[in-house]
C-alpha cells in the first residue's frame, strides 16, 4: 500500500503518512486509531512508545 | 456559477491558483523539484530591515523628507501589513486548520505563529525602548520619527507576514522515496 492510498483512506495529506513513518511526527489518537482500523489491527500493533524491533531497512528507523 | 455572478473571494482564489503556487505546493516532496520557501522570505525581510538601518545611518536625509514622501511609502505599509493579514489569517486563523489541512499541518501552523507571534513580542519588547532612548539622545526632529516608526511597522509587517513560511521551511525535512 502506497503512503498516498493510505493518506486517502484515513483522511490525512500523505506528506503526513510519510513523516508518520519516519518518526518526524506523532499523529493524534483520533488518526492512530483510524489507520489501526484500516489495517484491522490493535493501535498498539501500529503504534508504540518504543521502537519497533527492525526487521528490514535502515537501523533506528521505525513506525 | 457564470463568470459574472462569481464572487470577488471566487475570482481571488481563480488569482492565486494562476500564480501556481497551490499546485506547486500540492505536489509530492519526494521529487526533489520542491524547494522550500526560505529565500523569498529571507530576502523580504532584508529588505525591510535595511530600510530601518538606512532611518538611522542617514538622518539627516530622512528629516528633510516631506510629508509626500511618507505619504508615498504608506501604500508599501499598507501592501506589508495586507500581505501578512492575508498570509496569516486568511490561510489558517491562528492554528485552525484550513479547509485543506490535516492535523500535522494544522499543528505546523499552529507552531509557526506561536514562533513569529513570540519572536515579534520579544524584537517589540526590546526595540520600542531603544528607539524611545535612541529619540532622546539623538534629538530626533519629527520627520525623522516618523520615519523610523513607518520603517519599524514595515518590518513588523514584513516578520508577520515571513516568519511563519520560514519557520516552516526550516523544520521542512524532505521525505525519502516510498
Amino acid at each position: 500500500m502506497s503512503r498516498r492510498q493510505l493518506a486517502e483512506a484515513v483522511g490525512v495529506n500523505h506528506q503526513t503518512i510519510g513523516y508518520l513513518e519516519r518518526g518526524d511526527y506523532k499523529p493524534s489518537l483520533e488518526l492512530a486509531l483510524k489507520i489501526a482500523r484500516h489495517f484491522g489491527v490493535a493501535v498498539e500493533m501500529v503504534f508504540s512508545l518504543d521502537r519497533f524491533p527492525m526487521t528490514f531497512g535502515r537501523k533506528g528507523e521505525g513506525g | 456559477m457564470t463568470r459574472s455572478h462569481r464572487s470577488i473571494l471566487s475570482r481571488l482564489d481563480d488569482a492565486v491558483r494562476w500564480t501556481g503556487i497551490p499546485a506547486r505546493v500540492a505536489d509530492p516532496l519526494v521529487d526533489g523539484k520542491h524547494q522550500p520557501l526560505r529565500w523569498v522570505p529571507l530576502l523580504l525581510i532584508a529588505l525591510s530591515c535595511l530600510q530601518l538601518v538606512v532611518c538611522f545611518i542617514w538622518p539627516q536625509e530622512m528629516e528633510r523628507l516631506s510629508l509626500a514622501t511618507l505619504v508615498a511609502l504608506m501604500p508599501a505599509m499598507v501592501l506589508g501589513i495586507g500581505t501578512g493579514v492575508v498570509v496569516v489569517y486568511m490561510s489558517g486563523p491562528l492554528g485552525k486548520p484550513s479547509r485543506e489541512d490535516d492535523e500535522r499541518e494544522a499543528a505546523l501552523r499552529k507552531d509557526s505563529l506561536l514562533f513569529c507571534l513570540g519572536l515579534l513580542a520579544a524584537l517589540n519588547g526590546l526595540g520600542q525602548p531603544i528607539l524611545l532612548i535612541m529619540s532622546q539622545w539623538q534629538n530626533w526632529q519629527t520627520g525623522h520619527g516618523a520615519m523610523v516608526v513607518i520603517s519599524a511597522l514595515i518590518l513588523n509587517a514584513t516578520l508577520l507576514g515571513t516568519l511563519p513560511t520560514l519557520y516552516a521551511s526550516w523544520s521542512f525535512r524532505r521525505l525519502p522515496k516510498e
